[in-house]
């Protein structure tokens, strides 16, 4: 039995070529398993997801045009056919747009705090996605592909890169608490590649639990941190037992392994969510006591905090399921009252983001930390619904901005028509902001496959381009 | 194209000593005229068209057709020289030529010949298309006929039992092995075989006692026999499967946004498993699932079987709900290309989907093949259907005359005991005692029944009634009081009701047995209306519904007969009505000899959000108003209502109104509605008699109810009207459709094979019978290969082919082709049994060699550069990977099989087997119905993982950490890893807990309470064997000190309990 002080590198060699070698990369980070392509920018991502579909013309697409049509049918000859309706007259932006810091870009009165932010933002405000359709739009921002079963940007962050934390998992999600985006929790699963590229989902309305199986439940009897402690050092012993017939198949020794990680999981897991450390200052940045949006501020401060400790990808949503119920919905889905829906939606955002954004930069994380904020598509310039206060789904038009992590910030790329109807200059599917992504994080997204079912799957399919105008 | 034309313009200057080089070679032929197709098209193809292409057109030029390279100047009719091409393809000044780019330069000849081809005037026929070649073309060794070797060995004669063709096995594994200066491992010990066969048949570990009869065994023929019995055991198809259903992505969801449920789908699992057990021949089981509905169309098993094409996921949203037609010929497009590319995965290992936007780049499969495949399921759909029209009646007559039986069996029962009945029963369609449908409603406008939700509601008339065919139910209305003196109609006879304030006039939904669509929660004042025997008359504002009092009291009085005498008025406080305001008394006759009076009682309330929100509620009899209940809200909770009905009532209403402010959020709710006697009466002896034989009869019907199980309907595919024309979709978006509309074809590829299968008037189902046909063709030789393959994975842990879906050119190539075609063949011989083939597998030497080496010797330990013993290490460098088999593969057991072993060892399993699948969640309809995981600690969630009841958007967070894969995608083979979750989950997860107790209890009972028997009896339930001496020490250490909980906590958490040697 071996009982010699046991390194890092010597077992990733025993374990090197099976998967059991790859297992662990995603937990690991002392030995440089990185395989960047190129030198990076950006160490880590942090990406907002605003699930139901953000208005683009209400936030950050400046259309004057709309406004001076505003009340003039849009669609006179009646041949447009949107998902859920006819198109109603046009609607212009329920906000006041105004032009902001340096650059002077545009920004809507829904976002008076993320506005002061403006020159370190960068927009593509000709996003388009292939489909109208929450469930598959989620699937094709965060996969690439509309059906399910793909893996999500961050599993193929980290199955690329590993993870620059020891005692902390790779790909972490702070899903809202109010529940799951469109389409569960495959949003952020590995699809075909191996399940530890999966996400961890952390649960911020828990403290004491905030990764599943963490520790036991509590009050479980004949359950103690004694008898826990006990029990894994006598599965200890009786792996080792075992494993003395067995010195070739290096998973078990893998395994033995995984055990002590998780250990050290059970301490850097409370540490990162207990955020009695931060100063008020940072709580009061964040609104953590506010009732409606401290929860989303708490998710970011999670995320800053995750960040910090070396997770590589963090996603963090901004609403949850799709619904049809006649009160507040759980998500930017507005088809029937955008005033209302935006406008709760906006100011969460509006807080938690610019609170990120200002952090970070405190923090002096921003510049190798790239932030992401992306919806699943945009929404329709005409109005919908008897009293014109809602807007339809757009797949022909959204924005998705990045900020940080090698990012130029204050500027602007592409453009939709003069309504923001349909993007028109450099129309852009998600591939492109995965490619640029990667890009940063020393990706060339060509290059990073995995084969599945007869095709070397990438994220980016067979498409994108690094859009170099947002580098910095 | 930028740096082209600069280069251009630099190298421009030194073509005329290019011209001479290359015009030396080409004199000779000059004059010969350039055939395009055969001469210039292949150098197109070869060197040029992967990176220049309608799909990539690098530097904006596609050499596809002749178009692009006209119009820049790429080539110059006639004038080489002032062709741009040329120039491009020819080394400039020393300079490599500059195309192409990432691939060694054209010969000197071809240059010569697109020379030649652009003086000639570029001629390029029409119908000529250049295109990328696929990499594999037909001859590639999937798609030729099986080459069957014999070896020596084999061809020496021999007795034809599977003993010496198992052995058949061993002499290809070991001439390759030889070949390689390798030697397979020693056999392993039974304790060990017993284990990996259990694991790999059944998936489940071996029974202490199972492998002591093993060991002692002293048959020669043991090991054949035990593979027998394992064979036969229904374990196995449930095993097996599971290796199926992963192909098929089989779960019971629909999966994408609003994951609905597939509650009938469990037949087609069912299916698989029977199959399996049945040993039903391989041909017959894929025919089954292609055609069985076509082919067999009198067989239910077999029409069952379609439920192969419908078992992936399916876009509710995209496909029905969504108005816009472009959305759902997208979505419809993905849904024939999940069934295309399933089948072809399934059961040819070829990626068919790969060319759905263009020609597949690896093999031989046009994208027209593709969208013809797509055509021959065009006119099919997924949904439920009914396994046989003869099976459903058969089971519908049942059930309605047990229904029939038991209600009037309840009828008398109710009455008998003097119970009420209840209104939201009846609404349901029931007769006030429970036969009524949750959820299931009676729609305002016209009292029809309605079983779906509705929102707000169309064609709304108001003031207009309605009659119901229900006995109970006069009929419906939906009110609107106008000015107060509307006259508003509430009952069959004429009978109107008037001082009701003005409404919108709209409504929502039906009036409901239970909670209305969307209703904000079916809670009020701590009490769930939907739980623990409540129940819930749904009433949205506007609406009104009336129930006829005579008919009731008909049901509820006793025969004369039957009656004792009155005992009690039950109406605790006939004075209640008085707390209500303003109330007219209407009369009641005082005839009680002639009618019995009635009382109704209900919880009255405002279900509907918290907020600006509030209706009315009121309650008529006869028209006259006995009850009104102004701008309730959800806080002002429950209003208890206990009101007597007057003998010679005849009308019971109950209205809702929307309080004036819109009718939004208005879920006027009836809990626990009733109408009953309102004076008991005792019962005679006679009748407390018959109460005792209902009883009997009830529990007898009960039993027959169960036993007939859920209707015989099953998740399959449906025909389509008609059949939609498939052509083929230029880079595979349904908005670009090209060409004449596609008849329905398999692959070219299998040469042997005819891969017509129709024209486009081919009806559907002879589309799929003639792909059923074609893919199980004798001839076929990929489809036994791909099955063989299959099988040798699922006992190696590793194909002979690696890619087990995919036999084409990106997949691997098999380790022992002579041997996959030898097993091959063999398949057809014996009549396509897959038994027979698991029996040839597990009963050769290579299957029953040992994983592992064996302990190294102290000095061995020491080194810590020693991986093994010598031969060991030496096998090891040459084929670290054991391609070549020179020992078996451990292999750690998949999720499912964690989940089923650690049951069977705590003694917990549930062996039922079969029927719908067990749901360790707790189910929340909604738009996007929720499911929330709960700790399976009940007898019905401990069967095996195998009927779990599989969500597609909510996996199971427990087993998804175990690597249980996403069923989106057709998964060929189990991947796993290592992972500290993993480590997290075994140990702390409060299912396993429970079951480590459990495990601790059985042993207790088992092993008495002496700690060393314990600790023996959990090493052999857990690992398949005793304990060493230091094992016992270390144990039994552990058990005094920490208890036996632990120590069970501990063997479920260890790698021998996971892995298989």
């Amino acid at each position: 039995m071996s009982t010699e002080p046991y390194t890092r590198r010597g077992f990733l060699q025993a374990a090197g070529g099976g998967l059991g070698g790859l297992a662990l990369t995603a937990m690991l980070s002392e030995d440089s398993l990185a395989r960047s392509h190129h030198s990076p920018q950006a160490k880590r991502v942090i990406q907002i997801f605003c699930p139901g579909g953000m208005s683009q013309v209400d936030t950050y697409d400046y259309k004057p045009k709309l406004e001076r049509r505003n009340g003039s049918p849009f669609d006179p000859d009646g041949n447009l056919q949107f998902f859920a309706s006819k198109p109603g007259n046009c609607r212009s932006s329920h906000w006041k747009f105004r032009q902001h810091g340096q650059s002077g870009l545009w920004m809507s009165d829904l976002f008076p705090r993320l506005a002061t932010c403006i020159d370190d933002m960068a927009f593509i405000y000709s996003m388009q996605s292939k489909t109208a359709l929450h469930g598959p739009a989620c699937f094709m921002m965060n996969t690439g592909f509309t059906l399910p079963g793909f893996p999500s940007m961050g599993s193929w962050v980290t199955y690329g890169l590993g993870s620059e934390a020891d005692d902390l998992p790779a790909f972490v999600v702070l899903p809202d608490p109010r529940g799951l985006p469109p389409g569960g929790i495959i949003n952020w699963g590995a699809g075909f590649l191996p399940a530890e590229h999966q996400a961890t989902t952390l649960h911020t309305t828990n403290p004491r639990q905030p990764i599943a199986d963490l520790f036991p439940p509590s009050d479980f009897p004949g359950v103690s941190p004694a008898t826990d402690k006990a029990g894994l050092e006598f599965l200890r012993k009786l792996n080792r037992l075992h494993q003395e017939n067995r010195s070739v198949n290096s998973e078990l020794d893998a395994r033995i392994k995984a055990y002590e990680m998780a250990a050290r999981l059970q301490l850097s897991a409370p540490e990162v969510t207990d955020l009695s450390q931060e100063s008020q200052a940072t709580k009061k940045l964040y609104e953590l006591d506010h009732p409606e949006i401290g929860s989303f501020g708490r998710q970011c401060l999670l995320a800053r905090r995750l960040a910090q400790r070396g997770v590589r990808f963090v996603q963090v949503y901004c609403g949850a399921e799709n619904t049809t119920a006649k009160k507040i919905r759980p998500n930017w889905d507005s088809h029937e009252d955008l005033n209302r829906d935006h406008g709760y939606w906006g100011s969460v955002l509006d807080t938690g983001a610019s609170a990120l954004l200002i952090d970070l930069k405190q923090q002096g994380m921003l510049d190798d930390t790239l932030v992401i904020c992306t919806t699943e598509f945009g929404r329709q310039p005409a109005a919908q619904g008897d009293g014109g206060k809602g807007r339809d789904h757009n797949a022909g038009a959204f924005t998705a901005w990045l900020a940080g992590g090698g990012i130029k910030g204050g500027v602007g790329y592409g453009a939709t028509d003069e309504l923001g109807f349909k993007a028109v200059e450099h129309p852009t599917y998600c591939y492109d902001l995965h490619a640029t992504a990667l890009h940063l994080l020393g990706i060339d997204h060509t290059r990073l496959t995995f084969y599945h079912n007869g095709i070397e799957r990438r994220l980016t399919d067979v498409h994108g381009d690094v859009i170099g105008e947002l580098l910095a | 194209m930028t740096t082209l034309g600069l280069q251009r313009t630099f190298r421009v200057l030194y073509w005329a000593n290019v011209w001479l080089m290359t015009v030396g070679c080409s004199l000779v032929v000059a004059d010969e005229p350039v055939e395009f197709k055969n001469q210039i098209a292949p150098i197109f193809e070869q060197h040029c068209i992967r990176c220049h292409s309608p799909d990539h057109r690098k530097g904006d030029v596609s050499l596809a057709t002749l178009d692009d390279l006209k119009s820049n100047d790429y080539v110059v009719a006639g004038n080489p020289d002032a062709s741009y091409l040329i120039e491009l393809v020819t080394s400039q000044v020393g300079e490599p030529p500059a195309m192409p780019k990432k691939a060694p330069p054209l010969s000197a000849g071809e240059v010569d010949l697109l020379r030649r081809w652009i003086r000639q005037g570029t001629p390029w026929p029409p119908d000529v298309v250049v295109k990328e070649k696929a990499k594999a073309d037909s001859s590639w060794w999937a798609y030729q006929p099986l080459n069957v070797v014999r070896l020596s060995e084999s061809t020496s004669p021999q007795s034809p039992g599977s003993e010496s063709l198992a052995s058949t096995i061993d002499n290809f594994i070991r001439a390759n092995l030889a070949e390689h200066q390798l030697k397979p491992s020693p056999p392993a010990d039974r304790q060990t075989l017993i284990r990996r066969l259990s694991f790999d048949l059944h998936g489940l570990p071996p029974t202490p006692e199972a492998v002591d009869a093993f060991v002692s065994d002293p048959d020669p023929q043991a090991y054949e026999k035990l593979v027998d019995r394992m064979l036969e055991s229904p374990h196995y198809g449930e095993r097996f499967a599971r290796h199926w259903l992963d192909i098929a992505h089989y779960a019971d969801t629909h999966g994408f946004e609003r994951d609905q449920r597939r509650d009938n789908a469990w037949r087609y699992r069912d299916y698989v498993i029977r199959s399996f057990n049945e040993d039903k021949p391989y041909d017959r089981f894929l025919q089954e699932q292609i055609a069985g509905d076509v082919l067999w169309p009198d067989n239910e098993v077999a029409v069952i079987a379609t439920g192969f094409l419908a078992a992936g996921p399916w876009d509710f949203v995209g496909q029905v709900e969504t108005k816009s037609p472009e959305l759902r010929r997208s979505a419809r497009s993905l849904d024939l290309d999940d069934m295309a590319t399933q089948v072809m995965t399934a059961t040819l290992a070829m990626t068919v989907n790969c060319a759905r936007c263009h020609d597949h780049k690896l093999d031989p499969i046009s994208q027209q093949e593709y969208y013809q495949l797509q055509a021959v399921f065009a006119g099919v759909k997924r949904g439920d259907r009914v396994v046989s029209d003869a099976a459903f009646r058969q089971y519908e007559e049942q059930k309605q005359s047990l229904v029939a039986r038991r209600n009037s069996l309840d009828l008398e029962k109710g009455r008998l005991e003097g119970k009420g009945l209840d209104l939201a029963d009846i609404v349901g369609g029931g007769n006030g005692l429970g036969t009524g449908t949750y959820r299931h409603a009676i729609d305002p406008r016209d009292a029809k029944v309605q079983t779906q939700n509705f929102g707000n509601l169309d064609n709304v008339v108001t003031n207009r009634f309605a009659q119901s065919p229900f006995e109970f139910v006069d009929g419906v209305v939906i009110p609107d009081g106008e000015d107060g003196k509307t006259e508003i109609p509430v009952s069959s006879t004429g009978v109107t009701i008037r001082g009701l304030p003005k409404t919108s006039g709209n409504a929502w939904d039906m009036i409901r047995n239970g909670p209305v669509a969307s209703q904000h929660s079916p809670e009020l004042d701590g009490i769930d209306f939907t739980k623990d025997g409540h129940s819930l008359l749904g009433l949205h504002a506007n609406a009104g519904i009336t129930f006829d009092l005579a008919a009731l009291r008909r049901a509820l009085e006793l025969p004369p007969n039957e009656a004792g005498s009155p005992v009690q008025r039950t109406s605790e406080s006939a004075g209640n009505r008085g707390e209500l305001s303003d109330l007219e008394v209407p009369d009641t006759g005082g005839s009680e000899s002639a009618a019995t009076p009635l009382r109704f009682t209900a919880q009255l309330g405002y279900f509907g959000a918290v907020g600006n929100y509030f209706a009315d509620a009121w309650v008529f009899v006869d028209g006259h108003k006995v009850a009104e209940y102004r701008k309730l809200s959800r806080a002002d909770g429950l209003q208890k209502i206990d009101l007597e009905l007057p003998a010679s009532g005849r009308f019971l209403t109950l209205v809702s109104t929307d309080g004036g402010n819109g009718y939004s959020m208005d879920q006027i709710g009836f809990g626990d509605p009733q109408v009953k006697l309102a004076v008991q009466r005792e019962l005679a002896e006679e009748a407390r008699h018959r109460l005792a034989e209902i009883e009997a009869q009830r529990a007898g019907i009960d039993k027959e109810h169960e036993q007939l199980g859920s209707p015989p309907r099953f998740y399959g595919i449906v025909r389509e009207e008609s059949i939609a024309d498939v052509q083929l979709l230029t880079r595979g978006d349904p908005e670009s459709p090209s060409g004449e509309p596609l008849a329905p074809a398999a692959l070219s590829s299998l040469a042997m094979l005819d891969p017509d299968l129709g024209t486009l008037e081919t009806d559907e189902g002879e589309r799929r019978a003639a792909l059923a046909r074609w893919t199980t063709h004798p001839d076929n030789p990929l489809v036994r290969r791909v099955i063989v393959n299959r099988l040798w994975l699922w006992h190696f842990g590793s194909g002979l082919v690696d890619t087990p879906s995919d036999f084409g050119y990106g997949g691997g190539r098999p380790s022992h082709p002579e041997l996959l075609d030898w097993l091959a063949d063999e398949l057809a011989k014996r009549n396509w049994s897959l038994k027979a083939m698991h029996r040839l597998i597990v009963t050769s030497e290579t299957y029953k060699q040992t994983s592992y080496d064996g302990p190294l010797s102290p000095s061995e330990q020491n080194n810590r550069d020693v991986q093994g013993s010598p031969s060991y290490v030496h096998a090891n460098n040459i084929d670290a990977d054991n391609r070549l088999l020179w020992r078996q593969n451990p292999r750690r057991i998949e999720a499912e099989a964690i989940r089923d072993s650690v049951l069977f060892v705590s003694g917990k399993l549930n062996l039922q087997r079969g029927g719908p699948g067990f749901e360790d969640f707790s189910y929340q309809e909604a738009y996007a119905p929720i499911y929330t995981y709960i700790t399976a600690d009940e007898p019905t969630l401990w069967r095996r993982s195998i009927y779990r009841y599989i969500v597609r958007t909510t996996p199971d967070q427990f087993l998804t950490t175990l690597d249980c894969p996403d069923p989106a995608n057709l998964t060929p083979k189990r991947l796993t890893t290592t992972t500290p979750l993993q480590s997290l989950s075994l140990y702390n997860n409060d299912f396993m807990l429970r079951q480590s107790r459990y495990f601790a209890e059985r042993l207790r009972a088992e092993a008495g309470d002496d700690v060393e028997a314990q600790v023996r009896r959990g090493f052999a339930l857990s690992f398949g064997r005793q304990p060493t001496a230091e094992e016992v020490r270390l144990a039994t250490d552990f058990v005094e000190q920490h208890g036996l909980f632990s120590l069970c906590r501990s063997l479920f958490s260890s790698n021998e309990f996971v892995y298989v040697d």
